[in-house]
């Protein structure tokens, strides 16, 4: 028997990922669909038997089939709120991560001595952050009130963040202003924690611009500042984009966000519609916002071709 | 020796205006041409001389500078000092945030609970106890015989480990380096195993489980509900992983197979003899990640076991075991604020394991994904 070898390579291929592809349609695409399905099933009737689940669609006629979204949408008391609260958290936080952990990985990746000890403390939260253990400690330490830039402020028994500010001259530029750094501030706990992986990332992709870029900017006296924003902005710009879609995918399916909390209630309570729908609306939105994101940065994105 | 290699180094620089690039091949050139007397673009060697400080001569070289050379100059100084300072305070605040849980823990998991009305103790506890850890040790079943949580994990974490990195590696491996129909498709899927999350799929995978072949095997509670998904490359995260080996292979040179199919080697061979040496750090990388995510999950555990318990999903419960059997009497009153000694130790004791781990093996986390082709 003869095969061309273009055709046996392509067998060869579909070998090599043949047990993922067995795994995938029996564990996630069969699962996937099913669960899209509940959306449009009857929630009273939708409960687990012996034999397996017992289904029932919602009838076609008269809009009756997306009745589960408008309970969602409509009638679930807290769900909108939630969804709102998840996106607008999200939108703040995603652009902080993204410019600190950029700031860290370019410190993190200048020569200095104890580097190798800084990037371990700055790597822990990668292992620790993804546990039940971090909910619990952050918790337990905001109930001690030892989080945030305010313990600093109670050991001395002052504003010191707002003594700052107003010593810098920023406390009265506008309002908008000194809540964000107030955020910042406040946040900055749940800023480090969360962006381990992001600096992970954002300095493998500093170790990639490539030396004589490097040397270029100096030889024509290029300052920190500027190469910063000249080589290293542009080099770092598809991790930017990268970074950005893992943070959102990262916070929206946390398991202790508010929408996924709600989810889980109602899967407790064995509303498995309505808790279908409410994850894949959500879902739905979070990707079209990130669509729309990605479609506007990814034209300022710059890509090295060889 | 050391005067004169100065002197050069900083006559170039002055001449091109910064002092970062020929430095080291000047020093070498100029050396070899000074013997000879004749130096051509070194007008202002005579004036600077050998003897001087670097100083000295810096101050010389001023003089016939223009304005915005020295501000350039004085920038840079100003840079050059001021910099590693404020790096430094970066750093180290930045640090102490990261590390203040860990602190945390240490310091509230060995005291007693009645410290934590104390107003006083705030770090250091003024009744140094190992009680708490005893307790809460037990509260988190881990000195059952039977069942016992650390087993569980362990038995899960490294089993499922080793089984998803060998099986996404096969997998990022075909969709590498073959061609094929659907491919992209195919790879599309990938993603969105990377972009869907678990919880859509729970409900569905549970009745999948629970009915398993037409409903004649019940898996809940057995350890395949992971290890099934783990060995056809669908575990926790695999969307992730298939991604990353994919990366990494289409990274190592087209020459390195070429050679092994010369050679008369099948493509399964290639992978095993030629690609896996090369893959060694990328594929460490994957596993300690793996085995660290799979240590934290809980939900996928709680949603398909009803009576194992993992270490994650121990200490999730760890609130309500504690009421259940350590404060159930009545003379054991315990407010809310006395109950986190006892949640930190349970912190304690669950990350102690991945700290080991990740003290010992901290360079291939941090170093092996740099290598590991994430990246480009």
């Amino acid at each position: 028997m003869k095969i061309p070898y273009e055709r046996r390579k392509a067998l060869y291929g579909y070998g090599f990922i043949s047990i993922w592809l067995i795994g995938t349609v029996l564990w996630f695409l069969i699962p996937l669909t099913e669960s899209l399905c509940y959306c449009f099933m009857d929630n009273q009737l939708l409960k687990p038997t012996a034999g397996g689940m017992r289904k029932s669609w919602l009838p076609l006629s008269g809009g009756k089939w997306l009745g589960n979204f408008r309970y969602v949408f409509a009638a679930d008391p807290k769900f909108k709120e939630s969804l709102l609260s998840v996106l607008k958290s999200t939108l703040i936080q995603t652009p902080m991560i993204l410019i600190f952990s950029l700031f860290i990985a370019v410190i993190l990746n200048q020569k200095f001595k104890g580097r190798g000890f800084a990037r371990a403390i700055f790597f822990l939260p990668v292992i620790i952050a993804t546990g039940p253990v971090y909910n619990i400690i952050s918790g337990n330490i905001a109930s001690t009130g030892a989080d945030s830039g305010v313990q600093f402020s109670t050991l001395f028994e002052t504003d010191l963040v707002g003594d700052l500010l107003e010593y810098l001259g920023v406390m009265n530029i506008s309002p908008g202003l000194t809540d964000f750094i107030n955020t910042v501030v406040t946040n900055i706990f749940g800023l480090v924690w969360s962006s381990g992986i992001q600096i992970l990332i954002f300095l493998a992709a500093l170790q990639n611009i490539p030396v004589s870029a490097r040397e270029a900017a100096s030889m024509e006296g290029a300052t920190a500042w500027e190469y910063f924003w000249k080589i290293t902005l542009p080099y770092v710009s598809p991790m930017i984009l990268a970074n950005f879609i893992y943070t959102v995918i990262d916070s929206f399916t946390r398991t202790d966000n508010l929408v996924m909390i709600r989810v889980l209630d109602k899967q407790q309570d064995w509303d498995f519609a309505y808790a279908s729908a409410m994850v894949w609306s959500y879902f739905a939105i979070v990707m079209a916002v990130v669509g729309i994101i990605v479609l506007f940065v990814s034209r300022y994105v710059f890509y090295e071709v060889d | 020796m050391k005067k004169r290699k100065h002197a050069p180094k900083t006559e170039t620089a002055a001449q091109t205006g910064s002092g970062e690039i020929r430095k080291t091949a000047a020093p070498e050139a100029a050396e070899a041409q000074r013997p000879a007397g004749a130096v051509p673009d070194v007008r202002q060697a005579h004036e600077i001389g050998d003897g001087m400080t670097k100083k000295q001569a810096m101050k010389i070289r001023m003089q016939s500078m223009s304005r915005s050379e020295l501000a350039y100059l004085r920038r840079k100084r100003l840079a050059e000092k001021g910099w590693p300072v404020f790096r430094f305070l970066i750093l180290f605040g930045l640090g102490f945030v990261i590390l203040t849980p860990l602190i945390f823990m240490l310091s509230y998991a060995f005291r007693e609970s009645r410290d934590m009305n104390d107003p006083t103790v705030v770090w250091i506890p003024r009744h140094f106890t190992l009680r708490i850890m005893k307790q809460t040790f037990r509260a988190m079943h881990l000195n059952r015989s039977r069942n016992n949580p650390l087993v569980n994990t362990l038995v899960l974490n490294l089993g499922c480990s080793v089984c998803q990195v060998i099986t996404c590696a096969l997998t990022g491996y075909g969709f590498a380096r073959f061609r094929f129909k659907g491919r992209k498709l195919l790879f599309g899927i990938v993603i969105l195993m990377i972009l869907v999350p678990v919880q859509i799929i729970s409900i569905p995978l549970y009745m999948t489980f629970r009915n398993f072949l037409f409903g004649h095997v019940n898996l809940i509670d057995s350890m395949l509900v992971m290890y099934l998904p783990a060995l056809t490359a669908n575990g926790i995260r695999a969307g992730l992983m298939i991604f990353i080996f994919r990366q990494f292979f289409r990274g190592l040179p087209r020459e390195l197979e070429d050679a092994a199919y010369l050679d008369g080697c099948g493509p399964l061979m290639t992978f095993l003899r030629v690609m896996i040496p090369n893959a060694g750090s990328s594929f460490l990388t994957v596993f300690l990640f793996s085995v660290v995510w799979y240590w934290n999950d809980y939900y996928v555990a709680s949603s398909f076991f009803t009576d194992k318990q993992t270490i994650s999903t121990v200490l999730r419960n760890l609130n309500d075991t504690l009421n259940i059997e350590l404060f159930n009497n009545a003379n054991a009153n315990i407010s809310a604020r006395e109950k986190i000694v006892w949640l930190e130790a349970g912190c304690l004791i669950s990350i102690t394991p991945m700290l080991i781990l990740y003290a010992f093996l901290q360079k291939h986390f941090t170093e092996g994904i740099e290598r590991s082709g994430l990246v480009g």
